[in-house]
């Protein structure tokens, strides 16, 4: 589903990503993890297409077109999400107009109607009961006042009605209680399917719990210097980074 | 010639009586306020009042087909057609006639030249303890070319009654027009007032609306002001306060584009206590528009306890459109609550980036946070049509294909 090659991207005159090499296939969840300034949130930004990040060289494939061709938009109609690690507030708009717009347009893209309104509430309804979500939560303004557990509770929600084929959890778990932590996961469990991927970004060890990877990969100073299965993850967690970025 | 010559030359032809004569007269005298009135300062009507207009509007006719493509579908309504008034709706404790005459004093040299010459406007007086369910729609219609129309309105409420009013003044003669519109408004005691102005006009036409409230204790008046066309247009907003626990309540939505220029003036003299006043107004301006917001909140010495409170918010949405904004407070009593704020911005580039991340394209997300912005004026928005209209030509405006309403 994603090839990446050789990419290497950074902000003006900083490279950031020094040679990223990683193929995620359809049905697979991959987890990267690494130590603060590694990288991962500047692939995960590059990957959905945040356009203060120069690619200096290398591709990145997905579904057989090269990603860094399309504009974000058209990122998202091909099946491309990106949960924010900080999502954005944005006072005025309720969060049922947020997604009904970003539906239809995805919809649109796609040369289909707008869902009808009452499938849409009826949509909306099963992905709320999903992830445990409030009825008055509709209403709210898109990620205004809400807690940090409530803005990326909103992330998933989102992604569980734009249903994207690759979907990137940039720490998804920072500012999650437990509880919160679990709901959460276990939606990202639901949404999963044969035909979808999963990359999870995360400093902890403790989210992997709950979202089983298939490969766990290190990122360091801008390169994957190790991967592994899930075995790698609480390695990590007992030894941390120094063992491997040391050698 | 320019319009002083032309409006010279009008009045030696009618006969004026003695008392609208000197208010002419001292018209001339003055002219046209220039960039050196202070309340004139940022906005020139040199362009404006040069034009060779029209000063006798011929008679036309209207197809209902044109005014339900500019009504908003209310049921009630007031038609004017180049001044003439045609329609006027039944309705009990409400009694509508068209123009009356009427003076009440010093107002402001344009207002002045309204009262010495206008002959057109609607007057309606609403009896004591009625509520009007149903807003009223007014809609001015003009087929005259080059047409200068003058408009004189009155509005009383009478005790413990409730109205709401939609004006639109439509230009349909495809040419540069100008219009002098005066609304004088009376809130008598307990009275609830809304007065909604839609300034969508056409592309050559100019306005200069002037509106003076007159409230009296436990009233509430709320005007919303919406421009999303029109060439030129200045909004004279005074309100006097003159009785305890009165509510006036402004909001405005300025979008524009091209060389579009709006202007909104507004005034609360908070002359007792205990009283309160909320002020709104959006800007968004787009190509080479120029907006000016100048809010004066005056509180007068014994006017204690006011609550006043004044907001001015703008986007500029391209390089080479601007806003001179001027909040002006003058308080003169010393147990008062007043606060104002005014900002100039522009969208946020990681909101935009968060939506583009969701599929909506540039020009939706700019649109949807366009609409954001401008969401406080347009969700408090009373009459539903007049929110459907307000979501509609902002989309429309901005050349997206977005519903707004859910």
């Amino acid at each position: 589903m994603l090839k990446i090659k050789n990419l290497k991207a950074g902000i003006e005159e900083v490279q950031i990503l020094k040679g990223i090499n990683l193929e995620v296939k359809a049905g697979e969840v991959h987890a990267i993890m690494g130590p603060n300034g590694s990288g991962k949130s500047t692939l995960s930004a590059v990957i959905a297409g945040k356009e203060e990040y120069e690619v200096k060289c290398g591709s990145v494939d997905f579904l057989g077109e090269d990603l860094m061709d399309l504009d974000p938009e058209e990122r998202a109609h091909k099946g491309v999400f990106l949960s924010f690690q900080y999502p954005i507030e944005i006072p005025g708009i309720s969060v049922s107009n947020f997604i009904k717009t970003s539906l239809a347009e995805k919809r649109k893209a796609l040369g289909l109607d707008p869902l009808p309104a009452k499938d849409l509430l009826k949509m909306m309804r099963e992905k709320m009961e999903l992830l445990s979500i409030k009825k008055g939560y509709l209403s709210r303004n898109m990620n205004e006042g809400f807690s940090g557990g409530e803005k990326k509770r909103n992330e998933i929600f989102q992604m569980a009605m734009l249903e994207p084929k690759l979907s990137i959890l940039d720490e998804t778990d920072s500012g999650l209680d437990i509880d919160a932590l679990r709901i959460v996961a276990n939606g990202v469990n639901k949404l999963k399917t044969k035909d979808n991927a999963t990359i999870v970004i995360t400093h902890y060890q403790r989210l992997l719990d709950y979202i089983v990877p298939d490969f766990v990969h290190v990122l360091h100073d801008g390169k994957i210097i190790k991967s592994g299965d899930k075995e790698l993850a609480l390695e990590l967690e007992k030894k941390g980074y120094d063992w491997i970025t040391k050698k | 010639m320019g319009l002083i010559d032309n409006l010279v030359k009008y009045v030696q032809h009618q006969n004026l009586p003695e008392n609208k004569r000197a208010v002419f007269d001292a018209f001339i005298k003055k002219g046209f306020p220039t960039t050196k009135d202070e309340e004139w300062k940022y906005t020139s009507l040199k362009k404006v009042v040069k034009p060779d207009y029209n000063l006798f509007p011929k008679q036309s006719m209207i197809d209902n087909s044109v005014i339900n493509k500019y009504s908003l579908g209310i049921k009630d309504k007031i038609v004017f057609v180049d001044g003439n008034l045609i329609y006027s709706p039944e309705i009990n404790g409400v009694k509508i006639t068209g123009f009356s005459d009427f003076d009440f004093g010093n107002t402001d040299v344009i207002s002045e030249l309204n009262s010495a010459l206008a002959e057109s406007g609607f007057t309606i007086t609403v009896e004591k303890d009625t509520v009007v369910e149903n807003p009223i729609e007014i809609l001015f219609f003009n087929f005259t070319k080059n047409s200068f129309s003058q408009y004189r309105n009155r509005i009383n409420v009478g005790e413990n009654s409730k109205i709401k009013i939609i004006e639109i003044i439509q230009d349909l003669s495809e040419s540069t027009t100008l219009v002098n519109h005066f609304t004088h408004v009376s809130c008598n005691k307990n009275t609830n007032v809304e007065y909604n102005k839609i300034q969508n006009n056409s592309k050559d036409s100019s306005l200069i609306d002037s509106m003076y409230i007159f409230q009296k204790q436990d009233s509430v008046c709320e005007v919303n002001t919406l421009i999303f066309g029109g060439r030129f247009i200045r909004n004279n907003l005074n309100f006097e306060q003159n009785g305890s626990n009165c509510e006036s309540n402004m909001n405005g939505i300025s979008l524009l584009d091209g060389n579009q220029f709006a202007d909104n003036h507004t005034f609360v003299d908070h002359k007792i206590a205990h009283c309160r006043s909320n002020e709104m107004y959006k800007g968004i301006y787009l190509g080479n528009s120029k907006g000016v917001f100048n809010g004066k909140i005056m509180v007068r010495q014994d006017a204690q306890k006011i609550d006043a409170f004044q907001s001015n918010n703008n986007l500029l949405l391209s390089d080479n459109s601007t806003i001179d904004s001027k909040p002006q407070l003058e308080i003169y009593a010393d147990d008062v609550k007043c606060s104002h704020g005014c900002t100039i911005g522009q969208l946020d580039e990681e909101a935009l980036f968060y939506m583009r991340s969701r599929g909506i394209g540039v020009s939706e997300a700019k649109a949807v946070l366009t609409y954001a912005f401008a969401s406080e004026v347009i969700e408090n928005l009373s009459i539903p049509e007049l929110k459907n209209l307000s979501q509609r030509l902002l989309a429309q405006k901005l050349n997206v294909d977005l519903n707004f309403s859910l």
